[in-house]
């Protein structure tokens, strides 16, 4: 059975059936998300405000899109980030249990904006500067750690970022147990992950900073396929192994730590969307990257959604929706593709 | 006093406006918050959101209840405060169901709220004044200008009068006392936490002639049980949001030491938490209670 | 003289273990050059060297004339193809993907598979005879078609040198003749060079056109199989008893063990 030779490389024509699919997903959860919050409002009256059919002073166009939608566009960038990022190690690292934060992102941002908020900082800028500040000196840090061996040595990047975070772990309870008052409240929020304070100016500038890296990794989707064959046989097919790796590790760290400086640790999207998205799609990487982006983007404004509207009083943080659907959700699927 | 009202501007305003025929225009008022924040403040606000319980305590203490359209979650007093629509908590509040209800005023607080809300809510163009209550000085002060941007200037006169005269009568009861005992104000069960001398509780015991054994810089300081003993209280004041159980509980912990002072002469007490932590007139109830339980020998 | 790789005076150790000492050889164009050596000898090493994959410390690698380090990774690529000792076999993807990986020298950063591409791929399976597994998964195939899987990929990067390491180590006899045919035709037919580490030394006196007899990082001895693998040279290297005698085939050495029990030493 010979390869078919079709007109359009089949990889141009899965590529944009995915993305086209994805991306009316993302259209909808975004709807959805616009539509659906603490002070009501149908979907016929959301489709006049966003249609520009309505009132422009009315209430609800002030809701929709002052609070609504900013808050939805970070949901996009986030799970957008924290996916594509959990892809991008599980390529490098060769570990299929590796997620965004491994790395040390995790524990040197919360140090930082632990710090941040107990010095009385601002939300914006003052602890998102702190935090960022933060995951980058970890990343710095296990990078000098293993630069002994070859920095691109994975078992050794692992284990130090492991090490490193679980470190960062226990310094981060023992300032939670120092701290009293509405600080332990800012810093539990923080921990849990918070979407609640978009703004859509600052949105656009994590845009800013967000979509640049997104380019950046799709260019080197091929050479994460031929990652998969191992550093030495992807250099023997012609990758330059050292440049790919750094540029990617630093592009991923950048963008989980901006993520992570705006809005906190959201758990579990950076490690089971780049698994379903493979069981659903496939292996090959230069349709993950953009199904990462639309899908892990639509899965957190859905999660985020319903955060905000199951809870009778207040809402739960997002990272407990993203785990408790994302788990069940998973083992489904891989019982169903029968490995 | 900071709030300027200028009530002949609008005299004159509205007569210039019968002459013309034009519709009067609602007019506002441009003023300083406790935070040195210029808002400008509706002259008669009458969708109000309170953004934390004492202030809600304040606006119905001054008879305005009827301007509150949303509250915190907590805000429990008086009773009829429940039935209003709820707005999150203080420290996590929902801007959604703020905007939501539209209001012309929100009043908050600057221990607590969380300042990028705040800015939130003022980019959104609704008035938020926020107020920073951190004795009975500046309560009474609050009391005052909350009472002027709700228009019960005379009802405020009124209420902190009381407050004040209620207040000097405790200070000049306590002031003939030869002793003031040790109290061991216990706001926290696990760990052991008490009130230093930042705080409101350590002002009222203070007026009510005690000894605050927890003064100092920390606001709210951590005490194992060995320190405690060493301190020798003679009055243990218990206040938590739980239950009798837990207290009894608490009681019988202290019990086990009988040569502590507090213990041996029974003065263990169980009071409310709201009267001693929130800013509100409520405070001056838990100042009598105070001294009734430190200085029960003063009562007449 | 028509060398496809020249090796100058080179060196490498890892830490403290040096692992390469001072090696000079050349490898003819188009010839069958097969590498052997007792374990620990730096045969691995060397085949890393010359792939690109390790880099140089002492000495010089010259690939089709030029210095290695004035080539690109893929224009190195473009010329020189690797098929290492352990495979990837968990690879997700199904047997085309896979051998189109090869094409990777040949294409831009997102390699988007061309008409050319598909051709080459195709004409590669055909050629190690794995076109009839195209959509089967890697997983599921048996080693030797997994081995003739990524010998196909290393076609497809078109190279005028390919380099094995040990390709019929885990092999059956069947299959073990199959590769080594292979290998032949790809010199026949294509005139590229092969070169190739083999623990065997009976199927590197029947195919090879040379042999690079390695110990402890150096040469022993370079030359056609029948002045290579002496039974002295043989028994020196190896350290253990042997009986070199002339192929029944005709035309190259075969190698017997001796077993211990056979206590007079054969002449």
């Amino acid at each position: 059975m010979n390869f078919v030779t079709t007109k359009t490389p089949r990889i141009i024509t899965r590529l944009i059936g995915s993305s086209c699919l994805l991306l009316v997903v993302l259209l909808g959860a975004v709807f959805l998300g616009v539509s659906a919050g603490s002070s009501g409002g149908g979907m016929s009256s959301v489709l006049q405000v966003i249609l520009g059919k309505s009132d422009p002073d009315s209430m609800l166009h002030a809701i929709i899109w002052q609070i609504r939608l900013p808050r939805v566009l970070l949901a996009t960038l986030v799970g957008a980030t924290l996916s594509l990022g959990g892809l991008v190690f599980q390529a490098l690292l060769r570990n299929l249990l590796a997620e965004p934060y491994i790395l040390g992102i995790s524990g040197g941002s919360a140090i930082g904006a632990i710090s941040g908020i107990l010095l009385g900082l601002s939300r914006f800028p003052g602890v998102s500067l702190a935090a960022f500040m933060g995951s980058i000196a970890t990343l710095v840090l296990i990078l000098v750690m293993t630069s002994g061996q070859s920095v691109l040595k994975k078992e050794s990047l692992l284990l130090s970022g492991v090490m490193v975070n679980a470190f960062c772990s226990s310094v981060i309870m023992f300032l939670v147990s120092l701290t009293r008052d509405a600080k332990l409240h800012n810093i539990i929020f923080w921990l849990m992950g918070d979407l609640s304070t978009a703004d859509i100016r600052q949105v656009g500038i994590l845009a800013g900073m967000l979509l640049p890296c997104f380019i950046l990794v799709f260019r080197h989707s091929h050479a994460l396929n031929l990652l998969l064959m191992g550093k030495e046989m992807a250099q023997s097919t012609g990758i330059n192994i050292k440049a790919v790796t750094i540029t990617l590790l630093v592009t991923s760290s950048f963008m989980v730590s901006a993520t992570v400086s705006y809005c906190g640790l959201i758990g579990f999207v950076g490690l089971v969307m780049p698994h379903l998205l493979r069981l659903i799609f496939g292996p090959d990487h230069r349709i993950l990257v953009p199904a990462c982006i639309l899908g892990g983007g639509s899965y957190l404004v859905i999660c985020d959604l319903l955060a905000r509207t199951l809870p009778e009083q207040g809402e739960m943080p997002a990272g407990v929706i993203t785990a408790l659907i994302g788990a069940p959700l998973f083992i489904i699927l891989l019982k169903r593709s029968g490995r | 006093m900071r709030i300027r009202l200028k009530k002949l501007k609008i005299f004159w305003l509205s007569s210039l406006a019968l002459i013309i025929g034009m519709p009067i225009p609602a007019t506002a008022d441009t003023v300083v918050d406790q935070l040195e924040r210029r808002v400008v403040v509706p002259d008669d606000p009458r969708r109000v959101i309170s953004l934390a319980p004492s202030i809600t305590e304040i606006v119905y203490a001054l008879e305005q209840g009827r301007r509150l359209k949303g509250v915190t979650r907590y805000s429990d007093y008086p009773p009829k405060a429940i039935k209003l629509p709820r707005i999150g908590s203080y420290v996590r509040l929902d801007i959604e169901r703020i905007v939501a209800l539209n209001p012309d005023l929100c009043i908050a607080i600057k221990d607590g709220n969380p300042k990028a809300v705040i800015d939130r809510l003022t980019s959104l163009k609704i008035p938020v004044y926020v107020v920073n209550p951190h004795n009975l000085d500046t309560l009474v002060e609050t009391i005052l200008e909350i009472g002027a941007m709700l228009n019960a200037g005379d009802r405020a006169d009124a209420l902190t009068t009381r407050m004040r005269s209620r207040i000097q009568r405790v200070k000049s009861r306590v002031a003939q006392v030869a002793h003031r005992p040790r109290v061991f104000f216990q706001i926290g069960i696990s760990p052991i936490v008490s009130a230093g001398t930042e705080t409101f509780i350590h002002e009222l015991i203070e007026l009510a002639g005690g000894q605050n054994l927890a003064e100092g810089r920390i606001a709210y300081p951590r005490f194992s049980r060995e320190q405690v003993l060493a301190l020798e209280p003679e009055v243990f004041i218990i206040t938590s949001m739980a239950r009798q159980a837990v207290f009894e509980e608490v009681k019988a912990e202290w019990r086990r030491w009988p040569n502590i002072p507090a213990v041996r002469d029974e003065r263990i007490f169980l009071v409310d938490s709201n009267l001693f932590d929130r800013p509100s007139p409520r405070l001056v109830d838990g100042l009598e209670l105070l001294t009734r339980m430190i200085h029960p020998e003063l009562q007449e | 003289m028509n060398p496809a790789i020249t090796i100058t005076n080179l060196s490498h150790s890892f830490g403290k273990h040096n692992v390469l000492r001072h090696l000079s050889f050349s490898v003819e164009k188009g010839d069958f050059f097969i590498i052997i050596g007792p374990n620990g000898s730096g045969k691995t090493t060397l085949m890393k060297l010359m792939a690109g994959i390790l880099k140089l410390q002492k000495g010089q690698i010259d690939i089709l004339g030029l210095a290695n380090l004035t080539y690109t990774p893929k224009a190195l690529a473009r010329a020189v193809a690797f098929v290492p000792q352990r495979l990837p076999v968990n690879l997700p993807f199904t047997v085309g993907e896979a051998v189109l990986l090869g094409r990777a020298p040949y294409q831009g950063a997102l390699g988007i598979e061309r008409e050319r591409d598909m051709e080459i791929a195709n004409q590669a399976m055909q050629f190690t005879g794995v076109d009839h597994l195209t959509g089967a998964t890697l997983s599921q195939l048996s080693g030797g078609e997994q081995q003739r899987v990524f010998i196909a990929r290393a076609i497809c990067q078109e190279p005028e040198i390919m380099l094995l390491d040990e390709p019929t180590a885990s092999l059956d006899l069947a299959h073990q003749v199959k590769v080594m045919d292979l290998m032949e035709k790809l010199k026949r037919e294509k005139g590229i060079t092969v070169i190739m580490i083999s623990h065997d030394v009976n199927l590197a006196a029947m195919y090879s056109d040379q042999v690079l007899l390695l110990k402890d990082g150096e040469v022993v001895c370079i030359g056609i199989p029948s002045a290579v693998l002496s039974f002295r040279k043989l028994e020196e290297t190896y350290g253990c008893k042997l009986l070199v005698d002339e192929s029944p085939l005709g035309g190259f050495p075969r190698l017997t063990l001796v077993p211990g029990r056979y206590r007079k030493p054969y002449t």
